[in-house]
């Protein structure tokens, strides 16, 4: 008898620390958090004509690329206070595995940089991908720089579109290679006799097709094709290594000397890794920014899409075009919803991603660039065609 | 009479003074040698612990505060973010995980133990054999087949479902060698006393081993909720899991207990590990010290569920004694 009551005390003391763990969560944040989103200019007006839910009763999961995690965990953070009610969980498991995660139906939606393939819409059935944010490739480096006079530091790397392929055929591989003395005159004394090391992505990633993608449209020399992963001829050559995920690039360039590589923008900035300026095809020396992405989203337009809304944006013509960019995409599928509530609330979080000003501020800061109006424009169009037991979703 | 016994143990002692002198030296310098050697071992054995331990604590104690244990995550950017999803989500699955493994392996033990030849414990001895040898992420794949895609959504169950498969090879192998210890006589006594099998088993066989048996799951729940490989295509993760908003939105809309108890672990959870894990490969620094901060959340968790069993197993012993 004692010790059914002991073994039952030890149990409700386990209960106890745990709903005091929550207990203690459920009053405080809420003020707290509002308080900073109202610091952070947030015009958060509830969207809701009918009754209301109550808080957190419909769950919509979704997973995918990770390049778009750090906006997706903000959206999805302050659409929490937009409508309580919804409770939106993203997860970044990498393109590939949320487009197998949605075709195989274990989420509501997914995320991707790589565009689906014929065989994968077949399998999904009815998906469609929807373009959310467009973002850049940058070409990370670390040189060893010879003799650099005390308290000078040597100016930014450039490099233009087919010194980039020779580079990534292994054709230009030591750092004074005549090419790169020419387009860098400022580093000619600095640059180191010694080979360079390519790191690319050893795992299937979206980073990897949109740079394969740009460097199949700057030069006909690069013959290994656009994809998630490729056949590098710098590993034939022998001075090409892999790293897994962006993270692994990035470590890779860092602790090798002479080495150069591939990632996604928000990771050169915030590792605070130095990347390359490109010369375009107009012949113009950029920057990857902001304004850069933007100008090279303006150049394509609305065109550029096809009946899927996915699009290949690299290697624009305008003057300050950064040429390797790509959107990132939110897959959904478009008849086989059953759950009409959730899908209701899901299209009404997509469609406030896309219209709300503090969302695409909040993308904005983050480094992302915003869909241009008219490519907006043709998303929502889209989202209005997604049905849910053969009703339309969005009234 | 003791002139004789003295002159006998002189010879003896004389003979130990020559054993002594040819071979002392070697063995002593032998001696010491060894015991330099088996002592820097140990020493050298312990360095890594006490240096992750150490680094775990330097590096994640910089990070940590209250906030970390009573808030979710938060955005990039914003102060005060915690883990209080992934602690509760840890909680759950190892929970849930323990209640699906631990009944059946106790029972499997006890068959085996009580019939080790017969052609079904040999079968069993292998099997468990067999599934500890299987990589963690083989069996995340293995309940991802089975019960994510069937269900049509990653969860919390489905991520106890694959933690107990990984704890059920360590119980039901403890709780077997610990049933196997219990004297036979002890049993012979109580089944001599006229108490049916199933009496001796459970009243005396039992309580005879469960401190070992205690051990045993101790350590595969220890182990369980240390591993990420089988939640990332069980569990997924939930940065937005919280468990007070769960069960006040359940009473909200006047859902049962069981609805509500669904809506616990029916949607994804995540758990500290995977948390450390998909923190550390961000790029940003923020992200890094909170994945070292989880760390040091998983490790005080893993410790407080130690405590929490040794106290209960010292103060039976205790009773039992006394």
């Amino acid at each position: 008898m004692s010790k059914i009551t002991r073994s039952f005390m030890f149990v409700l003391l386990a209960l106890a620390f745990v709903l005091a763990a929550c207990g203690g969560n459920s009053a405080t944040p809420e003020t707290i958090v509002q308080t900073q989103i109202v610091e952070k200019e947030v015009t958060a007006q509830p969207a809701m004509t009918e009754e209301p839910l109550p808080a957190g009763s419909v769950q919509i999961n979704g997973a995918g690329a990770t390049f778009p995690l750090p906006i997706y965990t903000e959206w999805t953070y302050a659409y929490s206070y937009v409508d309580p009610a919804v409770v939106i969980n993203y997860q970044g498991i990498g393109s590939g595995g949320g487009k197998k995660a949605i075709i195989d139906g274990t989420v509501d939606f997914a995320g991707s940089d790589s565009l689906l393939k014929a065989e994968e819409y077949d399998a999904g059935k009815d998906l469609q991908m929807y373009p959310m944010v467009a973002s850049a490739v940058v070409v990370i480096y670390n040189v060893a720089y010879e003799n650099v006079p005390d308290g000078t530091t040597p100016a930014k790397l450039v490099l233009d579109r087919q010194t980039l392929v020779d580079i990534f055929n292994g054709k230009v591989n030591n750092w004074t290679d005549p090419a790169i003395v020419e387009l860098n005159p400022d580093l000619k004394d600095f640059l180191p006799n010694a080979t360079i090391t390519v790191v690319h992505r050893s795992d299937g990633s979206g980073t990897t097709e949109i740079f394969t993608k740009s460097l199949t449209a700057f030069s006909s020399d690069w013959t290994a094709g656009g994809a998630s992963s490729v056949e590098w001829p710098v590993d034939q050559a022998g001075n090409g290594v892999g790293g897994k995920g962006n993270q692994g690039v990035s470590a890779a360039v860092i602790n090798t000397p002479n080495s150069l590589g591939y990632v996604e923008i928000s990771f050169a900035k915030s590792n605070g890794l130095a990347f390359a300026d490109l010369i375009n095809k107009s012949g113009n020396k950029v920057t990857a920014s902001a304004e850069s992405i933007a100008s090279d989203m303006a150049t394509f337009g609305p065109e550029a899409f096809d009946d899927k809304l996915t699009a290949t944006i690299v290697d624009g013509d305008g003057a300050g075009d950064y040429p390797i960019v790509g959107y990132t995409y939110l897959i959904l599928h478009t008849e086989s919803m059953t759950d009409c509530v959730k899908a209701g609330k899901l299209l009404e979080y997509v469609q406030w991603t896309l219209t709300d000003a503090s969302a695409a501020k909040r993308a904005g800061d983050l480094g992302y660039a915003v869909l241009p109006g008219a490519v907006r424009d043709a998303v929502l169009a889209k989202l209005g065609e997604v049905t849910c037991n053969g009703e339309p979703v969005m009234k | 009479m003791t002139a004789h016994t003295t002159a006998h143990q002189t010879n003896f002692q004389k003979l130990i003074e020559k054993n002594h002198a040819s071979v002392s030296l070697r063995r002593k310098v032998t001696n010491a040698v060894m015991l330099s050697v088996t002592g820097l071992m140990t020493i050298l054995a312990l360095i890594p612990l006490f240096w992750i331990i150490g680094y775990v604590v330097y590096k994640g104690g910089q990070y940590i505060n209250l906030d970390f244990f009573i808030h979710t995550p938060r955005p990039l950017g914003m102060e005060g973010g915690g883990v209080l999803n992934a602690i509760q989500g840890t909680l759950i699955i190892s929970g849930l995980a323990s209640l699906i493994a631990i009944p059946p392996a106790i029972l499997a033990a006890f068959y085996a133990a009580n019939n080790p030849n017969t052609p079904l414990g040999v079968v069993l001895r292998f099997s468990t054999d067999v599934l500890s040898g299987i990589p963690s992420i083989v069996i995340g794949l293995f309940a991802y087949a089975i019960i994510v895609k069937p269900m049509g959504h990653y969860s919390g169950f489905a991520g106890a479902v694959a933690m107990a498969m990984l704890m059920l090879p360590t119980i039901i192998r403890t709780t077997e060698e610990m049933l196997k210890l219990v004297p036979h006589t002890l049993r012979e006594a109580s089944l001599g006393l006229g108490a049916p099998e199933w009496k001796t088993s459970i009243s005396v066989v039992l309580p005879a081993a469960l401190n070992g048996i205690m051990t045993g799951i101790l350590l595969s729940v220890a182990r369980a909720a240390g591993e990420t490989a089988p939640l990332l295509f069980t569990a997924l993760g939930n940065e937005r899991y919280d468990l007070g908003l769960i069960i006040q939105s359940g009473i909200a809309q006047k859902q049962g207990f069981f609805e509500i108890l669904k809506r616990v672990f029916d949607q994804p959870v995540d758990s500290l590990p995977l948390t450390l894990w998909k923190y550390a490969q961000q790029p940003y620094p923020e992200r890094i010290e909170q994945s070292w901060a989880a760390a040091l959340v998983l490790m005080i968790v893993i410790l407080l569920i130690n405590i929490f069993t040794r106290l209960w197993v010292e103060s039976r012993k205790r009773r039992l004694q006394g």
